[in-house]
């Protein structure tokens, strides 16, 4: 199916395209210093990062694949709960840490390879169904082992003090962020990525040209959820506490659908502006609803604007934005059409 | 004995109640290939509506027939707004039904409230009476009554009439229906609402059954149903019919047993059966993409 | 030009990004058989389904009975007479040949049924297999049923996509008489590859290359000249 997205190309005028990512760089790290005065501001933003970064492992599946997945939220949940019983049940050092870090790895990428050969072979409709009843499945199964995770209570633990300081953590939720997206970035301009993509805009085609679908999508997917795995990690190290309502629920699935459509579908970027909107507009309902109880719905809103985006405005923000800057190219070059 | 017997009418009840549920999104996807997400939504919204208007007017009839219009409504401005718009797009599809559902969801709590609503049984359907030895609950008995009514029903029209001659037709081949001179919209419109109302009316039945309703029966429900398209296959009323009395029974029968992993069952036997046989136990369409 | 049924005027088709047709011109009268020749991937199913509406053209247009109808929904299209036979036939596998014949019937009045009765004359194996289902339907007799449902209607025009494909040449020599019998009330716009068929009841004649009609004529005028035949048909 023709998505109409603009394929990832390599940009041909590479100084001015590398300048501007290199300014994008120095306006982030700058942005942390702005509010380090204020250490719910420094919140806010470590979690856009870290929105972000989910979201952009979500966009890799839904964006540059072409895959639906309602479950993602449950390798995030899976980051972050392993962190915390690493910090919990053995002790907070940056050697449990590391030993944490390479946990999730395994785990996400085992989980996410399994899942994902059983599963993506299915329509787009009944793999979208089972991953919703999969990550059901998780939270109950996380409400029910109350013996490691306290069910829908949670619990705390304690981090390496470094990461305590806002600021700090705040620089490296950024820095992780900037991280991940040349990472992913690299990986979609890879010839893999490109075949990714080839897959999202026609699978028989890609099919016909012998690639072994199925492979690849499950590569997709093991990447995506790592990533998301690694993103509720840094989640579970900054909250310093995990509930399942928290890192399980399905409405983080919905946050990143959010982003990710808002932003812009297959458009990596449009994971982090996305991710900026979204906090910053649904910190400003919760704060409405203080004063006028109408907000506390906050969520019908969202509802509401997500499907007027996907009907209206289904490339989101940066992805409109490429398509009219593309199509600018093509007349200016007085191109055929 | 007696507990079986119990334990046999509780499953033939859901059954029949995930059958309703099912038998609108298994025409809807085998005719017009839309995996209606909100689905659960016109199901949960038929069982609000539907017990407030009986509440409020004290006739149990007149709810039942508030909820499936209701579900018809509902049905009918989801289609025209939302699902022709999207139609043949997979992706938009699924992520906007999706999107419907949460707000259907989120509406039934601004609109009625989060918390439980009571839903009670009319006074002429509440209670039980014995039969020989066994006690059968007498609103158990009226779901399992009507869902067969409206199984026979649907199997009537699908056969023997020219309507569900075209339905059925369509389903095989869209394309050559419309070759024919028979306008697809309508009929995608006719089917949506009918499954809709099928939603809704499965909804207002809920209520007495479980006695309380909540915002999340929707979503609860509709995954059921899924199971219940998936194992049944698509655009077979009796294959529907037998996958969800087979779903209801087992579900009655594990979560007696072992009440932790019923739905963790649901979910096996679904990848199970995607896996194996993916066209369902008795359905016309596959759900594998190749 | 009374007998003149259907007018297509230079359209244009995509498909996804493919620019299938590239200009198609043709005129179909009633009575006579218009054949659409061509080598593999020409065009020529495409010209059938813009026709039809199921590929609708982006540019040109089509006029039946002087009625523009590109643009117009398939179903519309059908209604206002055009019948169409595709090449995998569309018969409803799980329906029986009476469904099949019942739900393409769009009235059931008089005059619906004598053109039933008609044709099941000129096809009795069909009667035979009234109750048999699609899918169990020999290629032959699919072929029958394809062409009997987009009769059934009081269509003025058909269109016909390679028909003798796959069937028994006693089958083929059955189809062709029946298409000879059919024209007489009725239009036929056909696709086809066997050039023995297509000559012997053929009346004119377009030849589609790469998506445009290239030449055409009276049948007699291609049966006649070698080089056209070779240069698009692939017929020494």
């Amino acid at each position: 199916m023709n998505t109409g997205l603009p394929l990832n190309q390599p940009k041909r005028r590479i100084s001015v395209h590398h300048l501007s990512y290199l300014i994008l760089i120095l306006l982030l790290l700058l942005v942390p210093l702005f509010f380090k005065e204020s250490n719910s501001s420094l919140i806010i933003i470590s979690n856009i990062a870290i929105m972000a970064v989910f979201a952009m492992s979500y966009d890799l599946l839904l964006g540059y694949t072409g895959i639906i997945s309602f479950g993602h939220v449950m390798f995030f949940g899976i980051g972050a709960y392993t962190v915390g019983i690493f910090m919990k049940k053995f002790d907070y050092t940056w050697l449990y840490l590391f030993e944490a870090l390479i946990t999730v790895v395994i785990i996400t990428a085992t989980l996410s390879l399994l899942l994902g050969a059983l599963t993506l072979r299915l329509k787009a409709h009944f793999f979208a169904m089972l991953t919703l009843a999969v990550a059901e499945l998780f939270a109950v199964i996380g409400n029910k082992w109350r013996s490691v995770t306290n069910g829908a209570d949670g619990f705390s633990f304690r981090v390496p003090d470094i990461f305590r300081d806002r600021l700090i953590f705040a620089y490296v939720a950024i820095i992780f962020m900037i991280l991940i997206f040349f990472a992913l970035r690299q990986f979609t301009l890879s010839p893999v990525g490109r075949i990714l993509q080839g897959i999202r805009e026609n699978e028989e085609r890609m099919e016909a040209l012998g690639y072994h679908i199925l492979s690849y999508k499950i590569i997709s997917f093991i990447v995506a959820g790592f990533i998301a795995g690694l993103a509720g990690m840094m989640y579970g190290i900054g909250t310093r506490f995990v509930s399942v309502p928290s890192v399980l629920g399905v409405d983080l699935t919905l946050d990143a659908l959010l982003i990710t459509i808002v932003g812009g579908v297959g458009t990596l970027i449009g994971a982090i502006l996305g991710a900026g909107i979204i906090e910053v507009v649904s910190q400003m309902l919760q704060s409405f609803a203080k004063t006028y109880p109408i907000f506390e719905r906050w969520l019908l809103f969202f509802g509401l604007a997500y499907i007027l985006i996907v009907l209206f405005f289904p490339y989101g923000i940066v992805g409109t934005m490429r398509m009219v800057w593309e199509k600018r190219r093509y007349r200016r070059r007085g191109s055929k059409s | 004995m007696e507990l079986f017997i119990t334990l046999t009418t509780n499953g033939l009840a859901t059954g029949m109640l995930i059958f309703l549920l099912a038998a609108g999104l298994s025409l809807i996807f085998g005719l017009m290939s839309v995996l209606n997400f909100a689905h659960g939504g016109l199901f949960a919204w038929g069982a609000y509506v539907g017990t407030w208007v009986y509440m409020n007017t004290g006739s149990f009839l007149v709810g039942i027939v508030a909820g499936i219009l209701t579900g018809m409504l509902l049905g009918l401005i989801m289609e025209r707004l939302i699902i022709q718009p999207v139609y043949g797009n997979h992706i938009q599809q699924i992520l906007i039904t999706l999107g419907v559902m949460i707000v259907l969801g989120e509406l039934i709590k601004a609109v009625f409230s989060a918390n439980p609503q009571g839903a009670p049984a009319p006074s002429w359907l509440s209670g039980s009476f014995e039969a020989g030895n066994i006690i059968f609950v007498k609103y158990r008995l009226f779901i399992i009554i009507t869902g067969f009514i409206v199984l026979i029903l649907l199997q009537y029209v699908l056969t023997k009439t020219k309507l569900g001659l075209i339905v059925r037709a369509g389903v095989m081949n869209k394309e050559m229906i419309q070759a024919l001179g028979v306008n697809i919209k309508k009929v995608f419109l006719f089917v949506f609402m009918l499954g809709a109302g099928l939603a809704g009316l499965s909804g207002v039945l809920l209520g007495p059954y479980a006695n309380v309703i909540t915002p999340g029966i929707g979503m609860e429900y509709q995954m059921l149903a899924f199971v219940v398209v998936v194992i049944g296959g698509m655009g077979s009323i009796i294959g529907t019919g037998l996958s969800a009395i087979i779903v209801g029974l087992a579900n009655a029968y594990i979560a007696y047993q072992w009440p932790q992993i019923s739905m963790a069952v649901n979910m096996l036997i679904m990848i199970a059966i995607l896996i194996i046989r993916p066209q369902g136990l008795f359905g016309a369409k596959e759900a594998h993409s190749r | 030009m009374m007998n003149m049924l259907l007018k297509v005027e230079q359209i244009e088709t995509y498909i996804g990004q493919y620019h299938i047709l590239q200009g198609i011109s043709l005129e179909a009268n009633r009575g006579e058989v218009t054949v659409l020749l061509g080598r593999n991937g020409a065009g020529k199913t495409t010209t059938l389904r813009t026709i039809m509406g199921l590929s609708p053209a982006r540019t040109g247009r089509i006029l039946f009975d002087g009625r523009e109808i590109q643009g117009l929904p398939t179903h519309l299209i059908s209604r206002l007479g055009i019948g169409y036979v595709p090449e995998d036939q569309g018969i409803f596998g799980g329906l029986t040949v009476e469904e099949n014949l019942r739900v393409a019937m769009q009235n059931e009045d008089e005059k619906s049924k004598e053109r039933l009765e008609w044709i099941l004359n000129l096809f009795p194996d069909l009667k035979v297999a009234w109750k048999r289902k699609g899918g169990n339907l020999s290629g032959g007799q699919k072929q029958m049923l394809a062409i009997a449902r987009a009769y059934v209607n009081d269509n003025r025009l058909l269109l016909i996509d390679e028909p003798s494909k796959g069937l028994a040449p006693v089958m083929v020599e059955k189809l062709m008489e029946s298409i000879l019998a059919i024209k007489e009330h009725t239009g036929v716009i056909l696709v086809e590859q066997n050039f023995l068929m297509a000559s012997r009841i053929g009346n004119r004649f377009y030849l589609i290359d790469d998506g445009k009609t290239v030449q055409n004529g009276r049948m007699q005028e291609l049966i006649e000249n070698d080089e056209l035949k070779r240069k698009y048909l692939g017929i020494a």
